[in-house]
């Protein structure tokens, strides 16, 4: 079977960073793609309790009892290495830079565009 | 999904997301509306007390222009820490919009293709060159920018700007993205009750969020939309047909076109020209120029040009220029309409800048019955420029 087509990840030019760390600026956007994580799992715990409330499935001591057999815990781990992927993208997204040689100085976009650039 | 105000429209090629790729999508919609509440007055505020009476101090005067303001602000803190955060949510925005997508592709694909012609249609050039401006770097930072394709027949770049644009306004264009064109219309209407246009010409016109407001608004007209890039007119045209419009969409350069002299009535563009070049920008208006009828109307929408701004504010509203893979922002921003229009061949009298004011937010605000008064200001009016041949 043909591997899935696969959408570009980085967009094309030169990222600007703002402190002077960058790596300041990779932190923060980790910190964000965390919270990001964060936030996508409390909406899911959100619409399982809702539902389970409503149907009368099952109670909150239930959770705190559950015991995952193998498959959940496979499951869970996969999950945990995706986690890892999209909190960790900048790192990628420069390493991603230096394969496809996408180094040019973004000065040369702007030259490009203003053909009466005065300097 | 749901549709209400706070979810964007569902129709038949938008991608549908998972649980938790809504619940992403929807995290980096709450992101930004919290950068725009919370973090960015603060850059006014640190201007104020930090970086404005740091330049005073340093060159004896206070900064006159964007640039000055730009000299003192850069080094600022909060406007660093405003900048990283707000990059990395444009790049968060593309990423949680292309999960889905990439995820469905093949259905997309196979839906697309499925679309019939049921009034409109669609033509692809694949002779047409992608324009070097569009090549440079990935504008506003969608990964392969409009144009790049990863399978035959591809829709992702567009099925990804159609969500990513609803992420991007967060909601504030209205449950379809219309109100540019929306806007536009209502303003045309207004300013020009006794157009009743045969021909509508759409430039740049990605999904044709912004055309189809145009061709409900004249359903006798033939309305056309033309792009560069073959993925969003693809997906144009499955979503305008989903939608039940008539469009007629067609992979051109809005700088020429192989349309007939004086063959429009009306030719717009909604955000295109600060994507464009300095180059190219005086050829889409001769362009224009030569596409109306005598009479006709060119309309071009925007964000508003700097010359009606504090250079504070111009100084704000340039950080896509740098900072958001918007190389021709700026300048786009400092162009003389009225110059341009005339060396097109435009009487310069007969050349209008304006602001409409946004059409999305005055129904809501007369559907709630509320004045909002905190966040009416902010995206509330969009700059219009053209002029009448």
């Amino acid at each position: 079977m043909d591997k899935k087509p696969q959408l570009k990840r980085k967009a094309k030019g030169e990222r600007p960073y703002f402190h002077d760390d960058p790596a300041v600026d990779k932190l923060l956007s980790m910190l964000m793609g965390l919270t990001g994580e964060v936030s996508v799992l409390r909406d899911r715990l959100d619409t399982v309790e809702r539902l389970a409330a409503e149907r009368k499935l099952f109670t909150q001591d239930e959770i705190e009892n559950y015991q995952p057999d193998e498959d959940a815990l496979r499951a869970r781990a996969a999950r945990r290495e995706a986690l890892l992927n999209e909190v960790t993208r900048i790192i990628q997204a420069e390493l991603e830079g230096l394969e496809d040689d996408d180094q040019e100085p973004y000065e040369e976009a702007l030259d490009l565009v203003h053909d009466d650039r005065p300097d | 999904m749901q549709t209400s105000e706070l979810e964007q429209r569902q129709h038949a090629i938008l991608p549908t997301p998972n649980h938790d790729e809504l619940a992403r999508q929807q995290f980096v919609r709450s992101f930004k509306e919290h950068l725009v509440a919370q973090v960015h007055p603060g850059n006014r505020l640190a201007y104020e007390r930090r970086a404005r009476p740091g330049f005073i101090e340093k060159r004896g005067r206070a900064p006159r222009t964007r640039f000055e303001v730009g000299e003192a602000m850069t080094p600022d803190p909060h406007y660093r820490m405003f900048s990283a955060l707000l990059r990395t949510s444009q790049e968060m925005m593309w990423s949680a919009a292309q999960k889905p997508v990439e995820r469905d592709l093949d259905q997309l694909i196979e839906q697309a293709k499925k679309t019939g012609d049921s009034g409109g249609s669609l033509h692809l050039d694949p002779t047409l060159e992608v324009p070097r401006y569009h090549q440079a770097v990935d504008i506003h930072c969608q990964p392969g920018g409009y144009h790049t394709e990863i399978a035959d027949d591809d829709v992702a770049p567009g099925a990804i700007y159609d969500r990513a644009v609803f992420i991007y306004a967060m909601g504030q264009m209205g449950p379809d993205n219309a109100d540019m064109g929306a806007s536009a219309v209502a303003w045309l209407r207004e300013n020009h009750p006794d157009l009743k246009p045969a021909r509508i010409l759409d430039l740049g016109c990605a999904v044709g969020h912004s055309t189809l407001p145009y061709a409900e608004a004249w359903p006798e007209a033939e309305t056309h939309g033309i792009d560069v890039a073959a993925p969003m007119l693809r997906y144009a045209h499955a979503r305008a047909e989903a939608l039940g419009a008539r469009v007629h969409f067609s992979q051109q350069n809005a700088e020429k076109t192989d349309f007939e002299d004086a063959s429009f009535d009306l030719v717009v563009s909604h955000i295109l020209l600060h994507e464009t070049s300095s180059k190219a920008l005086r050829n889409i208006i001769a362009e224009c120029h030569r596409l109306l009828k005598p009479g006709g109307l060119m309309m071009h929408a925007e964000t508003p040009p700097y010359k009606n701004l504090e250079p504070f504010d111009a100084f704000m509203l340039d950080w896509d220029t740098r900072n958001n893979n918007e190389p021709f922002w700026g300048r786009s921003h400092e162009v003389d309409y009225v110059e341009l229009s005339r060396k097109s061949g435009f009487d310069g009298d007969r050349v209008f800048e304006t602001m409409a004011p946004s059409a999305y937010q005055i129904a809501q605000a007369r559907r709630s019955k509320v004045f909002q008064g905190g966040d009416f200001g902010g995206g509330g009016l969009w700059f219009l420029y053209g002029a009448q041949k």
